[in-house]
């Protein structure tokens, strides 16, 4: 257990980290001075680990734990991990950030790991027993964050992977994975007594072999519509004339999922304007909206003709003595298809010289007032 | 029984008494079993029943729990078979509170689709909930002689016996609006649009509280439905389409309205208030308040309470007058507005001295970065004594 010396030095190991948390949370956040705490710190847990590792010098003890012929006990990775750990903090000051963050995080889990590791291994006599007690202390956390790092990368190479293929690819992809995966899962499941390398060696194979198409799909970019998207930044130029603009409703979509809840819905049908209050039966040509709120309306275009509704929004200065009209409008869409539109109108119809409306551009003699109270 | 035990049950009888004397409030404006109007009976009708099949059940249960307990005591008797399960009883024991919801659940189910319904809708207010109070904008119906929209806040006025649809809203956060006396509850979300139907038999103010918890002063979100009858609707539905007039020249009051050009137009809409330069005054609340709304204050004294509700305008004598006046008579007290003797001075003067120490509100001008500079409620302006007056004699023209 616990040797006195190595007692004395992780309280000063915990002393110097509790110190340094509440010297950036009270004292000074510019890390100069927790910076030398947490180098004490470091010093003291390493002075723990040697004090726990050769049982506080003290032979007597030694032998009495670990007799002589005792078996060799497996490797330890940990020294290795720290050091790449420690090589990750120092090219990390140098190249980036993420790097030294890694580093840090890679060192000071190593480190954790070798000490209650080694603490361990001298614990008793018994292997499987000092296993045991460390895998008691230690698995609580290792196996939530193996599980969350393995989740992560499997996450983030899949969706890479969808990104970069095309589409119609993608959709394929997905279903194939999911079936493949259930079909194993199911197959794992119905025969408990397949050999566990084999289970263990599919796993690692499929595992490796989603890191490894994530990372080929993150060189390879994504898919070039995603890449035109943007850069030509559709929004931005977002049109709101007759004309049909290549940007902006290069790929508009023809449904919404959006179904309930908004303020109206507004119909293009034989060359009429049509709106429909959420709530009331009735149609009409003026809807009434709140001012300084988010209104949602519904458009669909019911006419052959491609059509996209426009909303005039009243004014604003651009310079000092320079007015520019406000719109705001839907993609152009064709026949059955439908957009959303939101807004928000911050002030009250009397400010406006002119009402604000909604129109189809190029329809003539068709528009749905708003008033704004 | 020992002296101990006395003291408790008589403790514990002591305090059912008082919550049952409790439940039985004169004066509960906010009493879910009083229902004034067709939706809120709806919702009595089913839960009144349900209540009661609740309630004998609830005894009969108890009573067998306290049979067992007693019959079954350790007397020291030996221990008795035991035995693993009773399909017969279980089953039974299963099928029949299954009936009991079935049965409760058609009805829940009908009840729910009434309450739903806006088909047979006479009239539309478009209801918008912000930290913390209720705005109201009817949109125009000439039926109802509202020929070009109307704003208010706290208090919603409405004809009696017309089925008036609430579209709900908000601007921040989730509220919800809540008329026990009406109907239930809807939660105001913002984002979407949510209706709520309520009509009310008679005349009379009907209280409310907002009823999802909104923050700092969801406490002091209340809100009032008033009904008056249609004539009375008419001439208030007539006196909201005027604009406020600017008072006379070389008045306190028209000192007062220099005041509020200057301190409150920026968050304050008063429709017909017009700029030293003679074009309208047109309030930017939407730069100055995060929710982007402040009440409208064009027809303050028309509406007797402020704030959310919160404080009376009227004086406590007047408020009496309105509050406890009867159906045939309220609608013509509560068109009379608030008078200069009936104003409640003190709380509006509280409200104008410093806001934010009556109602707590995010409104300290060094707090306001996660707000980006904007208030939540209104802020302490630093009046002085002589504006505060100017401003009285100003907003008691806003009838
Ligand atoms: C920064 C914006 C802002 C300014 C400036 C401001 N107010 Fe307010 N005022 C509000 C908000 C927001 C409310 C609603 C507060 C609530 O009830 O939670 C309010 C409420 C009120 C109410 C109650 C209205 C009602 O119907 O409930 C009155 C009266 C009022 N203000 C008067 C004034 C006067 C007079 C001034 C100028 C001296 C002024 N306010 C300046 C934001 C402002
Ligand atoms: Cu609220």
């Amino acid at each position: 257990m616990f040797t006195p010396g190595s007692k004395l030095f992780l309280g000063l190991t915990g002393f110097a980290v509790a110190v340094s948390v509440i010297y950036v949370a009270l004292v000074d956040n510019s890390m100069g001075g927790a910076v030398t705490l947490l180098f004490i710190a470091a010093g003291t847990a390493l002075l723990a680990g040697l004090t726990l590792f050769n049982r506080d010098g003290d032979v007597a003890v030694g032998a009495t734990d670990a007799p002589a012929g005792a078996e060799q006990l497996t490797a330890s990775l940990w020294p290795l991990i720290a050091t790449v750990g420690f090589v990750g903090i120092v090219v990390g000051l140098i190249t980036h950030p993420i790097v030294f963050l890694l580093g840090l995080i890679a060192l000071l889990a190593a480190g954790v790991e070798w000490l209650v590791q080694s603490w361990s291994e001298g614990a008793s006599s018994d292997n499987a027993y000092n296993a045991s007690i460390r895998g008691r202390l230690l698995q609580p956390i290792e196996f939530p964050v193996l599980a969350l790092v393995g989740l992560g990368v499997v996450i983030l190479s899949f969706s890479r992977v969808m990104l970069a293929v095309q589409r119609e690819a993608g959709a394929i992809i997905f279903i194939g994975a999911g079936a493949v995966v259930l079909l194993v899962g199911t197959l794992f499941a119905l025969k408990p007594n397949l050999k566990k390398t084999l289970v263990v060696s599919v796993c690692v194979i499929s595992a490796v072999g989603v890191a490894a198409s994530g990372i080929a799909a993150a060189s390879n970019g994504k898919r070039a519509e995603l890449v035109a998207a943007n850069a030509e930044d559709h929004f931005s130029h977002k049109d709101c004339g007759e004309e049909k603009n290549a940007h902006f409703d290069g790929t508009a979509q023809g449904t919404i999922s959006l179904r309930s809840s908004v303020d109206a819905t507004v119909e293009l049908r034989d060359g009429k304007l049509i709106a429909h209050e959420l709530g009331i039966d009735k149609a009409t040509q003026t809807i009434t909206l709140t001012k300084s709120n988010n209104a949602t309306i519904i458009f669909r275009n019911k006419d052959n003709k491609e059509a996209r509704l426009t909303a005039y929004l009243g004014t604003k200065a651009v310079q000092t003595g320079v007015v520019e009209e406000v719109l705001d409008c839907t993609q152009m869409i064709g026949k059955g298809h439908e957009q959303a539109l939101t807004f928000k109108i911050a002030k009250p119809s009397m400010a406006s010289v002119k009402p604000y409306t909604l129109t189809v551009p190029g329809l003539e003699g068709q528009s749905i007032e708003i008033m704004v109270p | 029984m020992s002296t101990k035990i006395r003291r408790i049950t008589a403790g514990i009888s002591g305090l059912a008494a008082t919550a049952f004397l409790a439940s039985c409030a004169k004066n509960a404006p906010q009493d879910t079993w009083q229902p004034k109007g067709s939706n809120a009976r709806t919702i009595d009708n089913l839960q009144e029943p349900v209540f009661a099949i609740a309630g004998v059940i609830g005894v009969i249960v108890l009573c067998v729990v306290v049979y067992c307990v007693i019959k079954f005591r350790d007397r020291g008797q030996a221990m008795p078979e035991q035995t693993h399960g009773k399909p017969a009883l279980e089953i039974g024991m299963t099928i029949l509170p299954a009936l009991i919801l079935a049965g409760v659940g058609v009805f829940t189910f009908r009840t729910v689709f009434e309450l739903a319904k806006t088909s047979d809708t006479q009239m539309v207010v478009n209801v918008t909930g912000q930290q913390w109070w209720w705005e109201y904008d009817y949109p125009a119906q000439v039926e109802l002689g509202i020929t070009k929209p109307i704003i208010t806040s706290g208090q919603m006025i409405i004809p009696v016996g017309t089925k008036v649809l609430l579209r709900e809203t908000s601007r921040d956060v989730i509220h919800s609006y809540w008329i026990p006396a009406l109907n239930g509850k809807r939660d105001a979300v913002p984002g979407r649009v949510q209706t709520l139907r309520i009509d009310a038999d008679k005349p009379g103010i009907y209280a409310g509280q907002c009823t999802e918890f909104c923050g700092l002063s969801h406490a002091n979100m209340r809100m009032e439905t008033v009904a008056l009858s249609k004539e009375d609707f008419a001439a208030w539905v007539a006196n909201q389409l005027t604009d406020a007039k600017s008072p006379a020249d070389k008045t306190l009051a028209k000192e007062g309205e220099g005041v509020f050009l200057n301190q409150c137009v920026r968050c304050h809409q008063v429709n017909g208030l017009k700029k030293a330069d003679g074009t309208p005054a047109i309030a930017a609340p939407d730069e100055n308040v995060w929710a982007g709304a402040a009440p409208n204050l064009t027809h303050l004294m028309s509406r007797n309470t402020f704030a959310g509700a919160s404080w009376d305008l009227l004086s406590q004598k007047c408020r009496a007058d309105v509050w406890g006046a009867s159906s045939e008579t309220v609608g013509k007290k509560y068109l009379a507005g608030v008078s200069e003797a009936c104003l409640n001075q003190t709380d509006l003067r509280r409200w104008l001295r410093n806001a934010p120490a009556m109602k707590p509100m995010y409104s300290d001008p060094t707090k306001l970065t996660p707000t980006n500079g904007k208030y939540r409620g209104m802020p302490n302006l630093g009046l002085t004594e002589d504006d505060i007056d100017k401003l009285v004699a100003y907003l008691s023209t806003l009838k």
